[in-house]
């Protein structure tokens, strides 16, 4: 019943020349204001193959993985479905035509069970919903790919590779042959990403096509059949073959340069302890988020910390800046106790602080670059705008901001201008000289060379003897940068290393909460 | 085949400045074209009613003092409105704001007396009015800077609450507020050293320039202090005000209570001014509710609500004499009022968008 | 004290309830698909006004009442096109439907001022169950649109929580953007909903006015019962269900003034007793908003926000 078409039983066909595609896209163009998003991009996909978009962000894969599930339009080029033309006007026509996209951030009511969410938006639903009896047609057809979830269980509640589970089952439920990933293993962590691949393999098996999303090379060339890289909106390469694909062709097809990415770890030798952690402990709601963290940094040295998302970093970091008072323990910075008096007592010690989320906490929207720059200063009575504008036009360009001068409004600039206005307001100090600087996924969504200028600018403060906490769930940045490295799990450090000799197998395990084990 | 249109809003990314000016007058008189429309329909003649209206607001000089001398409890309403909303925060309450201002005023006019000279008896009752409003306000500024609760409902029930007060205290028998023995429950005249005459014997008083020195001062205050910028990083983003050390709480209590405050002097303006005495009329008239109105049609913008202000106030001064010099409902006015919001919020659209349709290329399948 | 006054007190609730059920669950359709329409008590004046005038000019409740409602779904409708097409701020959108509606309502009933209307909605009678003490004026001395507003209520828990139209309605509210990527239109529902509403809303009004008020009295007529509904949803933690109970009690305190005016229990003065339905609705809410209540009540999380599909 789930299955509106039969026709795909015969197996795997991996690159074989006879098979039409099973979904194919031909000279596509999209544009956006200002932005030739995808400019004459051909693609396709075969019955029971993985095929991965490769990029980096802002190449034009999400963009073009839209319009194959019917999301966006192209403004011209076609799709073609088993080597008939068709028109995706909507999501609806996708599915209908067997195409289902999984999306990054998941789309899922988090009030809902899982077997609501699933059966949300199907086509053949009777008007009268049966709650158990859908509850258990959802678990069969789960069941049937080898994906176990609990259809009664509240989304809200559900892990987040939990969630993912979900969403596939929910594109198997309508009847989708072809599913596009886009960039699934981003949330996960190592262990879940196993398990999503062992799904990916079971799909395929059964004929299904996978559009994989990524930018991460490692497990592209673990996954896909097939690879086509695209960079600023063009295919810059194809590759076939399980397993065939170079890493370093990729990167240089993604990037368009060789590029090398792992920053050289400056082995200082390290100062007096800026930051110290005794015994923290923090509750929200009666929920413990975080249990006796104690650790110091020094000034000059850069302490990272891993996990996956929701194991209590933001309330750690929120914590260390003075806007959460711990349930228990105690910050001090420069050793001065900072514990329940709040953000501009800490930043008076020394302290600047670059959140996770740029535009809507590190920055106000709807306020010019000269405003920004002034919200973590002490401001007069009457605000004095005149006497900082010769500073934000210095560091508009000493920070290189593409921006039209310090009265440009913050939501207009990109995410890389966005995450260097912050960092140029935290790193040349506010209340007093920087001396702790934490920062939370400072590269998160920047393109390549704004990356490497955030990193450069962060070496740059550790050099200049600032102590750093690098707070980021992209556990190749946390590898790379940290002298040392602390991963946090369920709100406790189950896990230190020096950053030097740190194995990612090691540490992705502690992620993962499996503490002893580690794999080869 | 035919392509189907589609409507594409896209985000400008400059707003034209003409536009500002443009959607609200446009709004103006597509709220006139829909009242002629109603007039019509109900057999009155809108070119009668419309010139009765306008030539009494702005053409002749008494016309002129008495939209201005109106404008100044508008004004007033519109800038209590205005500072709330710029926050965010939806206090629709300002018609019984002012109501308890007009209360509090008579009262500390008529138990004050003859006691006091004039130059303190005024700003006295202006300033019993002002705290009054801010009173009235202050239940829900508390229950919504401490526990969230929206203002929206809550402001708008204690309206139905002060118009009870207000009936209360005029139509109870033996009330302080009224004349005793009379033969039809009239609220007291306040004494003299508590009222100001308007100037050169028009409806304009002296109230009106003190208003207009408030708006300004409010002009300045949001674009150039401390406080302002507290106000605008809250109304934008609570987080990062949280991130930045700024108390939201305390700002979200008082800015309520200043809105409160500025609806209340609103009522006080009243006492010193035309009204002289608690009336219960005042339900009926709705400053309040036109205040919103005026502060939506400016965009908060303290400034523009003067001119708003002004303009409503020849609408409004037009239309409450309507009634007595033709056979035209008084209730067109109000219509208006809410016609010429729903406009501009429309008009708003096209402001922040720029609208167009597309035809969308449909293949056959 | 005089017992029987205070069975008809009890049947009067119950009665009065009928406009809060209807307008209530007109505001409760409207905002669990995720559209704040504050423009309730516009939409229940002009109804009101408009059932009135059709009733009297056509000498048919029915079509007054039909006409009514007709009226609520039209105001509703620029609700609709202000928030959803236009994504207008739904808040002053929904004041200014208020200051609209009163002033047209207010306008059109100029010649209807102190008229009433020939014939009115008049209570069925059940034989010798509606002689039942006690029972039989609360329960089986209704009118059939009170009656009605209870089915409706009830029909529409199941529709909520039992329908596939009322899974997607639910979805809307909550989360829009999951609701767009199933490939159903966010606006269509959002503007069907609002509509609905505003019919459901209409009928409270014209009910209101052709069996509770029968005399137009400009804004008295409703009083601001469109935002003590308002406050009812709240209340009811958007379930239809918990709405009747809500709405037989607000419906109490605000036949309380008059019953006790008629019981002549006069140590609290006239005026002073009129607050009491609104004191009450405000105490409501501000109990309801206690951190540990809130989290329960279940608001429709995108409640009062447009949905824009995240194009770059």
């Amino acid at each position: 019943m789930t299955n509106t078409s039969h026709e795909v039983a015969k197996g795997p066909h991996h690159a074989s020349d006879a098979a039409p595609s099973a979904l194919s896209a031909h000279s596509i163009v999209k544009r956006f204001p200002g932005v030739l998003a995808n400019d004459s991009v051909d693609f396709d996909v075969l019955p029971g193959e993985v095929h991965t978009l490769l990029g980096e962000n802002g190449a034009g894969k999400s963009t073009l993985a839209a319009m194959l599930c019917g999301l966006y339009q192209p403004d011209s080029g076609h799709i073609s479905r088993n080597g008939e033309r068709i028109t995706l006007s909507s999501p609806r026509a996708g599915l209908h035509h067997g195409i289902a996209m999984v999306h990054q951030h998941f789309r899922l009511v988090e009030r809902f069970t899982v077997a609501e969410n699933v059966i949300l938006g199907s086509r053949d639903l009777s008007y009268k919903l049966n709650r158990s009896e859908l509850e258990d047609k959802v678990a069969a057809v789960a069941e049937s790919y080898g994906l176990p979830i609990e259809p009664g269980a509240t989304v809200g509640d559900l892990s987040v590779g939990q969630r993912q589970r979900v969403e596939i089952v929910k594109a198997l439920y309508q009847g989708a042959e072809i599913l596009l990933l886009d960039e699934p293993t981003a949330v996960l962590v190592p262990a879940e990403v196993e398990k999503l691949f062992e799904n990916v393999h079971a799909m395929t098996q059964a004929g299904k096509s996978i559009v994989f999303i990524s930018h991460k090379l490692g497990e592209v060339v673990e996954i896909s059949d097939r690879v086509t890289v695209l960079r600023n909106g063009r295919v810059t390469g194809h590759v076939s073959g399980r397993g065939a694909a170079d890493t370093k062709e990729l990167a240089r097809l993604m990037v368009g340069r060789d590029i090398e990415l792992t920053t050289q770890r400056a082995s200082h030798a390290t100062g007096h302890e800026v930051l110290q952690i005794r015994d923290l402990s923090l509750s929200l709601n009666g929920v413990s988020v975080l249990s006796d963290i104690s650790f110091n940094v020094h000034a000059g040295e850069m302490v990272g910390i891993a996990g996956v998302a929701g194991n209590g970093q933001r309330e750690l970091a929120d914590t260390i800046a003075g806007l959460m008072s711990p349930s228990s323990g105690s910050v001090a910075i420069s050793g001065s106790m900072t514990t329940d008096r709040g953000p501009i007592h800490a930043r008076e010690l020394g302290l600047a602080y670059v959140p996770e989320d740029r535009l809507g906490m590190g920055l106000v929207p709807s306020m010019s670059i000269l405003d920004n720059l002034l919200l973590t200063r002490d401001r007069h009575i009457v605000v004095d705008r005149t006497s900082v504008r010769p500073e934000a036009t210095r560091l508009i360009e000493q920070f290189e901001i593409k921006a039209n001068g310090p009265d440009h409004v913050a939501r207009k600039l990109s995410g890389g201008n966005a995450q260097k206005v912050l960092l140029a307001r935290e790193l040349s100090g506010g209340r007093s000289a920087t001396k702790l600087l934490v920062v939370c996924s400072p590269t998160r969504g920047l393109d390549v060379g704004a990356i490497e200028t955030v990193r450069a600018l962060l070496d740059d403060a550790r050099s200049a003897g600032q102590a750093i906490l690098l707070i980021s769930e992209d556990l190749d940045e946390v590898m790379s940068l940290s002298d040392r490295i602390l991963v946090l799990y369920r709100g406790s450090i189950v896990h230190e290393t020096p950053g030097a000799t740190a194995q990612l197998s090691t540490v992705g395990a502690a992620m993962a909460g499996l503490t002893t084990e580690g794999n080869s | 085949m035919r392509s189907p249109i589609r409507i594409v809003f896209e985000q400008r990314s400059e707003t034209p400045k003409y536009l500002s000016a443009l959607v609200p007058l446009l709004s103006v008189v597509a709220a006139l074209v829909v009242g002629a429309l109603f007039l019509l329909a109900t057999g009155y003649s809108p070119v009668e009613t419309y010139s009765n209206m306008l030539s009494d607001g702005f053409t002749s000089s008494r016309g002129i003092t008495d939209t201005l001398g109106l404008s100044t409890v508008l004004i007033c309403t519109g800038i209590s409105a205005a500072f709330a909303f710029q926050m965010n925060l939806y206090n629709i309450g300002g018609e019984g704001q002012l109501y308890l201002g007009m209360i509090a005023g008579a009262w500390a006019g008529l138990a004050l007396g003859d006691r006091l000279p004039s130059y303190l008896m005024v700003p006295a009752v202006l300033f019993v009015g002002a705290l009054a409003g801010a009173l009235w306000i202050l239940l829900p500024a508390f229950v919504r800077s401490r526990m969230g609760t929206s203002e929206i409902v809550t402001t708008l029930l204690l309206t139905y609450i002060a118009a009870s007060l207000v009936k209360h205290f005029v139509y109870s028998p033996g009330s302080f507020f009224v004349t005793k023995n009379s033969a039809f429950p009239q609220g007291r005249l306040v004494p003299d050293s508590a009222s100001l005459t308007g100037i050169n014997g028009t409806s304009l008083y002296p109230t009106f320039f003190l208003v207009i020195l408030i708006a300004l001062a409010l002009f300045w205050i949001v674009k150039r202090t401390e406080y302002g910028y507290r106000i605008q990083v809250i109304s934008d983003s609570p987080r990062a005000a949280h991130y930045a050390g700024i108390n939201a709480n305390r700002t979200t209590l008082s800015v309520m209570l200043i809105s409160g405050a500025l609806s209340g002097l609103g009522g006080a303006v009243l006492i010193v001014g035309p009204f002289g005495r608690l009336d219960p009329g005042i339900i009926l008239l709705g400053y309040g509710y036109a205040g919103i109105v005026i502060a939506a049609l400016a965009r908060n913008n303290f400034s523009a609500i003067i001119v708003s202000g002004i303009l409503f106030a020849g609408l409004r001064s037009g239309g409450d004499k309507l009634q007595i010099s033709t056979d035209t409902p008084i209730h067109i006015g109000v219509m208006l009022q809410g016609a010429i919001l729903l406009f501009a919020l429309g008009g708003e659209a096209f402001r922040r968008y720029h609208v167009h349709a597309v035809r969308t290329e449909r293949a056959a399948q | 004290m005089n017992s029987n006054i205070w069975v008809l007190a009890s049947a009067d609730s119950v009665a009065i309830a009928t406009t809060l059920i209807l307008a209530a669950l007109g505001a409760l359709f409207t905002e669990r698909a995720g559209v704040l329409n504050l423009g309730i008590e516009g939409i229940l004046l002009t109804s009101a006004i408009t059932s009135f005038l059709t009733a009297d000019a056509s000498g048919s409740i029915w079509l007054g009442l039909i006409v009514g409602s007709l009226v609520g779904a039209l105001l509703a409708s620029i609700h609709a096109l202000l928030s959803v097409v236009l994504r207008a701020n739904q808040i002053v959108a929904g004041l200014a439907l208020v200051i609209f509606g009163t002033g047209l309502a207010n306008f059109l009933g100029k010649p209807a001022e102190g008229k009433t209307v020939s014939t009115i909605i008049r209570p069925l009678s059940f034989g010798p169950l509606s002689d039942i003490p006690l029972i039989g004026p609360v329960v089986f001395q209704q009118d059939i649109i009170t009656y009605a507003s209870i089915v409706i209520a009830i029909l529409s828990s199941l529709y909520l929580f039992r329908s596939r139209p009322g899974l997607e309605l639910r979805a809307t509210g909550d989360d829009p953007a999951t609701v767009d990527a199933q490939g159903l239109s966010v606006a269509s529902i959002r503007i069907r909903y609002t509509l609905f509403g505003g019919l459901l809303v209409g009928l409270g009004g014209s009910w209101l006015m052709l069996a509770q008020s029968a005399a137009w009295h400009q804004a008295a007529t409703t009083n601001g019962v469109g935002w003590i509904a308002l406050a009812l949803v709240v209340f009811a933690g958007w379930r239809p269900m918990r709405l009747i109970f809500g709405a037989i009690l607000f419906g109490f305190t605000l036949q309380l003034p008059f019953t006790l005016q008629a019981e002549q229990i006069t140590f609290i003065p006239s005026a002073l007793m009129q607050m009491l339905p609104y004191l009450a609705t405000l105490i409501a809410l501000i109990a309801l908003s206690r951190p540990s209540t809130r989290n329960k009540l279940g608001a429709p999380k995108s409640l009062g926000i447009p949905f824009v599909r995240d194009e770059r």
